[in-house]
């Protein structure tokens, strides 16, 4: 009996130790116990064994083999990460089964949290919810860089022009926010196509969506009924995949609408869903962005003859780069000329428009933005108190980079005949609509405003704005301090 | 790893050490052997006793001899040790330690007597 509570107090001993001495132990055990009879041997034997046990089990325990050490120093010498096994018993079939089955678990675990994660969105596509619609849920996005996030007035560019090779590189970030083109994905047939019951759910949600938003209800209403008469006419068949049935239903809506603004967006991926407001804690960061790039205010200096150059390669939020804003115009206030250069400006606010065209009027002067109808900021806050820029000669350079707001800039000052553009014809972004996801791949572009343009019927969509003088970029700042060398010199 | 187990030498290894240094014996012979040369103030347990024969067989101090009997306690075979030239020098050398300290121990008059 003792000896079989003695040899399951040898299982507490490392494997290595019971294989090795685990019979011997037993034998003078069994020694003992023969020698050592009557009570207080047999007590006192006992307690020798239960000391021996607390002394030598933790120094087992600590006990490395020296053929694993000597491995491992060798091992570690070449570099090389090692494994050792502390025991040649196989295990036992129980282990075997239960780490299969947790080896199961967590491999399924791994794949079925993969397949979610390729329905995340990553934050950078600056997507943010804007209101609640009953039947499509609105999103919005924002084109520019320089805009704050969920603070950027709903637009999306024109997707149809905004093919992938023609995005410039220093607008990855814009290519970003628009919906994967539909023409890369060409074999892709969404789920939604596969039956005409889901197809006619799309065409209706369209509908909806166009009497709910667009800006002009008697166009809406032709647009969806034109629709309709497609559809039972059979056009619809031949669309094939989601990218094909989109570009249909694009077209089939400004037939009628006449509208380049309205667009209905297939993306294989699926589209953000709703996204919380920004938080403080990331308007604080995109502040903290800003003021670290100096508002976007590259470069402020006197060229020779006095002429003031300013490099802007965006325009800034006015609640954030105020202070930077007048700060740089007021120290150009002495200049005889001053050149814009907006060659790798990436558009942002127009009341920033706003701000720095009032330095070049002594009085108001409306800034036509096709993007949203006037506000308070669209004229500009001139005349500024102690401004002496106001009848100095203005030349721009741009470059086929320029776009968005900088293309505000040019379109406005040039139409105002304030300003000579000298460069390349600008990119050509004007328009926006507000995004409306209708589910997984299909949304839709609406214009809900359409401001009446002062100046002309048409504006920079598409075509950009074209230079006064043309240049190539490059030789567009040489050229421009020489026309106002010229200019400064016939005064 | 033994080097530095056996540096200092542990009081049950040098036991052990000692107690081979006159015969070649089995583990039990060992614990009784120590015993004996302790006047019983030392009974190695079976952990601590294998656990150190376990150090002193890598540090190749002692070897391991072929199986056999002990006539006098039964039929059962046993392991028998015996001590190495190694393990002799090194005893010796750890004897000479002590008997170093003794003498600072006499010369400081901790210690009475006058062998050694």
């Amino acid at each position: 009996m003792s000896e079989k509570i003695y040899a399951c107090l040898l299982r507490l001993f490392p494997s290595h130790f019971r294989e090795a001495y685990g019979d011997e132990v037993l034998q003078l055990f069994r020694d003992r116990t023969r020698d050592e009879k009557g009570f207080f041997p047999r007590v006192r034997l006992w307690l020798d064994l239960l000391a021996d046990l607390a002394i030598s089990l933790p120094r087992q325990y600590h006990y490395v083999r020296p053929a694993l050490t000597g491995a491992a120093v060798q091992q570690r010498l070449q570099g090389a990460p090692a494994f050792f096994v502390l025991t040649e018993e196989s295990p036992g079939s129980a282990a075997l089964i239960l780490g299969s089955g947790l080896s199961m678990i967590a491999l399924s675990l791994f794949s079925i949290l993969l397949g979610h994660a390729g329905n995340h969105r990553p934050l950078s596509a600056s997507v943010y919810q804007r209101g609640h619609a009953t039947d499509s849920r609105r999103s919005t996005l924002g084109h520019a860089t320089g805009q704050a996030p969920g603070d950027a007035k709903d637009v999306i560019t024109n997707a149809s022009r905004m093919k992938p090779g023609e995005a410039k590189p220093n607008d990855s970030q814009s290519k970003a926010l628009l919906p994967p083109d539909s023409s890369r994905f060409p074999e892709a047939l969404p789920p939604q196509l596969q039956d005409v019951a889901q197809r006619e759910r799309l065409m209706n949600a369209v509908i909806d969506n166009l009497k709910k938003h667009y800006v002009d209800p008697e166009v809406a209403r032709k647009t969806g009924d034109a629709l309709l008469a497609h559809k039972k006419n059979g056009d619809d068949d031949k669309a094939t995949d989601g990218g094909a049935f989109a570009n249909l239903l694009t077209k089939q809506i400004r037939d009628v609408s006449h509208d380049m603004h309205l667009e209905v967006v297939y993306s294989q991926q699926p589209l953000p869903d709703l996204l919380p407001e920004p938080t403080a804690a990331d308007l604080a960061r995109y502040r903290k962005a800003l003021e670290q790039d100096n508002c976007t205010f590259k470069k402020v200096e006197i060229l020779p003859h006095n002429i003031g150059y300013l490099k802007l390669n965006a325009f800034p939020d006015p609640s954030v780069c105020w202070a930077t804003a007048t700060a740089a115009m007021a120290s150009l206030n002495h200049a005889d000329a001053i050149i814009f250069d907006l060659r790798d400006n990436r558009g942002g606010y127009s009341s920033m428009v706003s701000l720095i065209s009032a330095y070049l009027f002594d009085h108001p002067e409306y800034m036509y933005d096709p993007r949203e109808s006037p506000t308070p900021h669209s004229w500009t806050p001139s005349p500024v108190a102690g401004n002496r820029l106001a009848d100095k000669p203005v030349y721009i350079l741009t470059s086929r980079s320029t776009v968005s707001a900088a293309e505000q800039f040019c379109y406005d000052l040039k139409i105002l005949k304030r300003v000579t553009l000298v460069g390349e014809t600008t990119r050509g972004s004007a328009h926006a609509g507000v995004f409306h996801r209708i589910d997984d791949h299909f949304g839709m572009g609406i214009p809900e405003a359409l401001p009446v343009n002062p100046f002309s019927k048409t504006d920079w969509e598409g075509t950009g704005v074209e230079p006064d003088v043309k240049v190539k970029a490059a030789e567009a700042l040489e050229t421009a301090q020489k026309l106002a060398e010229d200019k400064l010199q016939k005064k | 790893m033994p080097k530095r187990k056996l540096d200092p030498l542990p009081s049950a290894a040098f036991q052990i050490l000692l107690a081979l240094a006159g015969e070649d014996l089995h583990g039990y012979g060992i614990m009784r052997q120590v015993a004996e040369q302790t006047e019983s103030r030392m009974r190695l347990g079976p952990g601590t006793l294998y656990s150190s024969i376990q150090t002193l067989l890598e540090a190749k101090l002692i070897e391991e001899l072929d199986q056999r009997e002990d006539a006098k306690l039964g039929q059962e075979r046993r392991r028998y040790y015996r001590l190495t030239s190694g393990g002799r020098k090194l005893a010796r050398s750890e004897a000479e330690r002590l008997a170093d300290l003794l003498r600072v121990a006499r010369a400081r008059k901790i210690l009475r007597g006058d062998y050694v």
